[in-house]
């Protein structure tokens, strides 16, 4: 088919964006509400992956690395099911820190079978990146012993996990106070056990596990960084700014629900607020401050960081109104526990209580404005 | 899981005790145990195994503290007797009617609420600010140390009372980060805050050339920094180094001596207040000086500026070194762009206004004070500001009520060569 004869809404959609699409809108629409309910969705997370959705950010052979275009995978996965969205930024982040690590037992066949979905990870860094906001401890702890380490603690509500999965994470290294060992933790090595949450409110598909460690062993092999907060600072604004792909997709599936239903209750709609064509102009806007950011995720000035946290918490502002709104444009259909759009509502609230969540944004940004001054 | 100790007889009572989890805020309360994992009521919590886990989050024992609940009334108290911290809310009108937002409380912000609320008495007006909001004047920054004034006896308002008498919501320390100019909404540190009208009053900052670093040296450029700075100093006599001799760092200079501290004043050119060539200030300031703790270094180009254990250590290329116990940099001021870069407002050396109406080149948005240029030409003393915000106030009731009689109509602002007076007390200067 010659591109010129495609409408242009699509002439100018990437071509990863319609793999995504195909997908989403096909297996993934197919078991979103059981993923919500509980099934973790391996086949679609490694269709996705296998078609290129959780590593365009990354420099491969024959590939730069687009952050845009990896948000906006994201997005259109997360316009139909927010959970296996966020799921595509645990696998995505944790591809990061591999390439990031430059620790040649991290990259080559471990990463590409990475990229490629055959191995899938997620990462447990919600607490260090709260540690270093100040806002709590690190849980992990580190021990230096012959060839490397042995880490112990529990860390609550890491996703994207399974029997076979691994996560990037952050232990304090005990005696050395401020360093910390970053490293890939297996989920199936000795001294590692995977305990069941209790239930959440939604997204119970995720892979969710809090992770016991008694004396894991962690040897060269698997360090991504140690010290981590080199590593940490060089990658902060681009693990915060892959996060806007579930947001700008969540609400854009909230703002696709309203315009489903506008020919038969319009008459009525009209008399809300936060109407779809006020919030498609706000989250238009947004997604044109979000790829113009993702053009130099690596910089690394506070005031780019501001920006990237600022996004982030627009995206959740805007997340959070679209799909209240998206509920009370469809009333009682919307309400149903068949609907995507009370589905959405919950996946809303996730998008705003995530790692970094509103408050965690406000409060960092608050923090990097503050005047520096002499102690 | 190891069998816990038997629980304490309910007569032992000693009082029970609570421990939360660090990880989820779940809270183990030893009265009633944990009874799903075998923990039965009135288990001590030094008698659970260490294997025993979060109910909520998994994590294990060690993840617990000790936990006292909060006296919720003293919480509420507290939180009521500290409303600098929070918004002060005059008015509800927050979606229906967003009103005019004002970024920054300095002498231009609250200068153009005063014009606006005595012609607009129902006007909705939010101040957002990085401070608390105090009214005070800041010139008197400058010499404040010599008359034994210390930051609260320079405060005529506080932010909460200004906010009260001229009726005005109040966001005080909340940073204003973005706008968006299709919503007509600022992004702020404290949520979004929508617009009718967006006034830019947020000033300029000192500027901080190499090796000058804001970790190592003071910028008295707001009463916060100054209190701080005070506290810094101490009550006994110090050497301060001050980076720059134009206007501020010569008032500081002469402060500081008056204060009873040791001063040298470093800067690139042969004498103090350069920029004044006409003036030919200088040398009678030196002389004037003569009898003050002061010691000029001019001609000379900051390489380095160090900690040396508690002190710092200033080096120039010349060679010299001076040890301060303080560092005071005076090197003038820049105009922050992060808010207009974000609107993409036209800038030339400052945000660009009209001179007839304050606008800036984005429609709703108006900027007055030290953070604007007109012709390129930006000015930061305070007489300009008091005409820019009459203008401003009618041009903002004039886009809100294009009908309404002005009780006064004023000519546009026009931009003058500004005669600024030194307060340099042993030498009090005007210069043109």
């Amino acid at each position: 088919m010659n591109p010129a004869d495609l409408p242009p809404e699509l002439s100018n959609t990437p071509e990863l964006v319609l793999a995504m699409r195909q997908i989403a809108q096909g297996p993934l629409a197919a078991q979103v509400q059981a993923i919500d309910q509980g099934t973790y969705p391996r086949e679609v997370m490694q269709q996705l992956a296998a078609a290129g959705g959780m590593s365009a950010h990354l420099e491969l052979p024959g590939q730069r690395a687009d952050f845009g275009l990896a948000i906006k995978a994201m997005a259109e996965v997360s316009k139909v099911c927010g959970s296996t969205g966020f799921m595509m930024w645990c696998q995505a982040v944790c591809g990061l820190y591999m390439q990031t690590s430059n620790n040649p037992d991290l990259m080559g066949k471990v990463l590409n079978d990475h990229v490629q979905g055959l191995r899938l990870g997620g990462t447990g860094l919600s607490n260090p990146m709260k540690s270093f906001a100040q806002i709590e401890n690190l849980l992990l702890k580190a021990t230096p012993v012959e060839g490397g380490f042995e880490v112990s603690g529990t860390l609550p509500w890491v996703s994207n996990l399974g029997p076979d999965h691994y996560f990037g994470a952050i232990a304090g290294i005990e005696g050395q106070t401020g360093q910390e060992l970053m490293f890939l933790l297996r989920c199936d090595a000795p001294g590692v056990t995977l305990k069941a949450c209790p239930s959440f409110s939604g997204m119970e598909g995720t892979g969710t596990y809090a992770i016991h460690l008694k004396n894991l062993f962690v040897g060269a092999a698997d360090t991504i960084a140690s010290p981590a907060k080199p590593l940490i600072a060089q990658i902060r604004a681009a693990f915060v700014m892959l996060q806007c792909g579930m947001a700008l997709g969540v609400t854009q599936g909230a703002i696709d629900s309203m315009w489903a239903v506008e020919g038969q209750l319009g008459h009525v709609n009209q008399f809300l607020h936060d109407r779809p064509q006020t919030l498609q102009a706000e989250l238009d806007a947004l997604t044109q401050r979000v790829m113009q950011l993702a053009e130099t995720p690596f910089d690394k000035r506070t005031e780019f960081f501001i920006d990237v946290l600022d996004a982030r918490a627009h995206g959740a502002e805007l997340c959070l109104r679209a799909a209240q709104s998206a509920l009370m444009h469809q009333g009682a259909r919307g309400y149903l526990l068949s609907s995507e759009v009370q589905r959405r509502v919950r996946e809303s609230h996730f998008v705003a209580i995530v790692t970094p969540a509103i408050k965690h944004l406000r409060k960092e940004m608050a923090r990097l404005s503050a005047q520096e001054m002499p102690a | 899981m190891n069998q816990p100790s038997p629980p304490l007889e309910s007569s032992v009572s000693a009082t029970w005790l609570l421990y939360i989890c660090k990880a989820c805020g779940l809270i183990y309360n030893e009265q009633e145990g944990d009874p799903d994992s075998g923990l039965l009521a009135g288990t001590r919590f030094a008698d659970i195994p260490e294997d025993w886990e979060c109910p909520l989050c998994g994590v294990t024992k060690s993840d617990f503290e000790l936990y006292t609940p909060p006296d919720l009334d003293a919480l509420k108290q507290a939180s009521a007797c500290a409303p600098a911290a929070r918004p002060t809310t005059h008015f509800n009108g927050a979606r229906e009617l967003p009103g005019i937002v004002v970024v920054g409380a300095g002498k231009a912000g609250w200068q153009l609420i005063q014009n606006l609320r005595t012609q607009w008495p129902d006007a909705p007006i939010t101040l957002v600010t990085e401070c608390a909001g105090d009214v005070y004047d800041k010139p008197l920054l400058s010499v404040a140390m010599s008359r034994k004034l210390d930051g609260r006896q320079l405060v005529k308002q506080t932010g909460v009372e200004a906010a009260a008498h001229w009726q005005v919501r109040l966001l005080p320390h909340t940073r204003a980060l973005h706008i968006c100019t299709a919503s007509q909404t600022l992004r702020t540190t404290h949520g979004p805050v929508r617009y009718s009208q967006l006034v830019l009053a947020h000033g300029a900052e000192s500027a901080m050339p190499a090796p000058l670093h804001p970790g190592l040296c003071w910028r008295i450029n707001h009463l916060q920094t100054y209190q701080r700075f005070l506290a810094a100093l101490g009550d006994a006599p110090r050497h301060v180094a001050i980076v720059g001799a134009g206007l501020i760092g010569s008032e500081l200079a002469n402060d500081l001596a008056l204060g009873g501290h040791r001063v040298t004043l470093i800067d690139t050119q042969d004498r103090p207040l350069a920029r004044w060539d006409a003036d030919q200030a200088g040398q009678p300031l030196l002389a004037a000086w003569s009898n003050l703790a002061i010691r000029f270094m001019g001609s000379v180009q900051l390489q380095s500026l160090k900690r040396q254990g508690a002190q710092f250590a200033l080096t120039t290329l010349e060679g010299e070194t001076v040890l301060a116990d303080q560092v005071i940099a005076a090197t003038g001021l820049i105009t922050p762009n992060r808010l207009a870069k974000s609107a993409g407002l036209r800038w030339n050396n400052g945000i660009e206004v009209n001179a007839q109406t304050l606008e800036t080149s984005e429609p709703h948005i108006y900027a007055l004070g030290d953070c604007i240029s007109i012709n390129g030409q930006s000015s930061r003393y305070i007489e300009p500001i008091l005409r820019q915000a009459q203008t401003l106030a009618a041009a903002l009731i004039h886009a809100a009520k294009p009908d309404a009689v002005l009780t006064n109509t004023l000519p546009p602002y026009s931009v003058r060569t500004p005669v600024v007076r030194v307060k340099t007390t042993s030498l009090p200067l005007t210069l043109h």
